[in-house]
């Protein structure tokens, strides 16, 4: 999808739907399929791995104390697959020319800012993961529970010291609040009819399935 | 003890390196512009990143190190003692070397970029690997710190020691120069025969070959010896 408008919107769409139920995860997975570029979106192994076993840990705790435990990991792993298109499908200055589009010139603006912050900085802090880890090989450490906090807390120190970083750049060049910019948004051939999809997948969601496959089983 | 590139490429997205040539015991320097490849190329020597073809051998090497060239990722205690102890040493001589004695109970976030670097430089030194690779290692020093890590480098007596920088004022003495831009390594050769070959060149290293001044070595002292020499 090239309209990031759109694209916005399919996400906000089938996380929705997928957080609902395991019927609208299913559609949303299936959506995944139809029209993302798949497995060419994803993270690297390393990443998304330990990601899908986070999950996979909690649905497991969850499923042994009597809860929905399959379903929680079923939504959970879907909606973690769309946020992983989304962020591999976002191009620099997206999020900020879209929050103007929507909210103008100033709340927008602000808004817009902070997300293309954060997003730039998720790639800042990847690179700095694979530097400290790096460090930490040399120093023959092995990646485990004993290199967490060391890591953790290098991670937490490097971006709140960019952070301000930041802020005292953009206050040396006079940035008070708000800004003007023009937003364009180009628009795929299929991206009307892949934001359209998306809300099926929302309908599923709500829709009590199991009851129309009931209706429909009795009418035959 | 010896590395060799033999035919090495490594790609990654947009940016390839491409390089070939050796490395004996002794000083060398690798030298370029920011962007150029330095620190691809010396995670690929730490063998941190894999070539995409060729190799780099090794021999009689059996220990390696490379200071990163942002020192803040080095740190993994929670004091700048139990820091030195985290690269195996004892604390009290790294920290009078390191001009850190009264910091060794603090946070070593708490110490300036310039702090850390000497402390991770003065750790490295002192581990003392057969091979030693350091990515920028005068960044955030001053003129008096960079005098003395030169010192420190100049005073490893074995092991080869490799340096990956674009700095233009305080070098130490070097065996062999290269220079690194756009991703090609080009092997200039041993020092002196090097020096009028360095496109990068310190300005005060230019301007005594162009009045005439042949310097035995990189350092500003020889500069300033050849330039004395010429005149007399």
């Amino acid at each position: 999808m090239q309209d990031p408008r759109l694209r916005l919107a399919a996400v906000t769409a089938l996380s929705v739907a997928a957080f609902s139920s395991t019927a609208g995860a299913v559609a949303a997975f299936a959506w995944w399929l139809l029209f993302t570029p798949r497995t060419r979106a994803l993270p690297r192994p390393g990443l998304l791995l330990p990601l899908i076993a986070m999950i996979a840990a909690a649905a497991l705790v969850s499923e042994l104390g009597g809860g929905a435990g399959l379903s929680y990991f079923i939504r959970m792993t879907v909606i973690l697959l769309i946020a992983a298109w989304a962020y591999a499908a976002t191009e620099e200055g997206e999020v900020l020319a879209v929050a103007v589009w929507a909210l103008g010139d100033r709340i927008g603006f602000e808004i817009g800012l902070i997300a293309e912050m954060g997003l730039s900085g998720l790639s800042v802090i990847r690179q700095e993961i694979d530097q400290v880890r790096a460090a930490m090989a040399l120093k023959g450490m092995r990646p485990g529970l004993r290199t967490v906090v060391p890591l953790a807390v290098t991670l937490i120190v490097t971006e709140l010291r960019r952070s301000e970083e930041v802020a005292r750049l953009l206050m040396v060049r006079g940035y008070a609040h708000g800004g003007r910019i023009c937003p364009r948004f180009r628009k795929g051939a299929w991206d009307i009819p892949a934001a359209l999809s998306a809300l099926i997948a929302v309908i599923l969601s709500v829709l009590p399935v199991g009851d129309v496959f009931i209706l429909l089983g009795r009418s035959f | 003890m010896r590395v060799e590139l033999e035919d090495l490429r490594f790609s990654r997205g947009p940016f390839s390196l491409r390089g070939t040539g050796a490395f004996g015991e002794g000083v060398h320097l690798v030298s370029g512009p920011v962007g150029g490849g330095k620190s691809t190329l010396a995670l690929l020597l730490a063998g941190l990143l894999s070539p995409t073809e060729g190799a780099i051998r090794r021999h009689g090497i059996a220990s390696s190190l490379l200071l990163l060239q942002f020192p803040e990722y080095h740190i993994t205690g929670s004091t700048v003692a139990g820091e030195v102890r985290s690269w195996g040493l004892e604390p009290d001589d790294v920290l009078v070397q390191a001009d850190l004695s009264r910091r060794a109970d603090d946070d070593p976030f708490r110490l300036s970029r310039g702090e850390l670097r000497r402390l991770t430089l003065t750790c490295a030194i002192l581990q003392n690997p057969d091979l030693l690779l350091l990515d920028e290692p005068f960044s955030s020093l001053d003129c008096a710190a960079k005098r003395k890590a030169c010192r420190m480098i100049e005073g490893r007596e074995e092991g080869i020691t490799i340096i990956f920088s674009h700095e233009q004022a305080v070098l130490p003495r070097v065996d062999t120069i290269s220079e690194m831009e756009a991703g090609a390594l080009t092997g200039l050769g041993g020092v002196p025969g090097a020096i009028p070959r360095w496109r990068h060149a310190p300005a005060y290293l230019r301007y005594v070959l162009e009045q005439g001044a042949r310097p035995e070595n990189i350092r500003l002292a020889d500069a300033r010896e050849a330039l004395c020499r010429t005149r007399g």
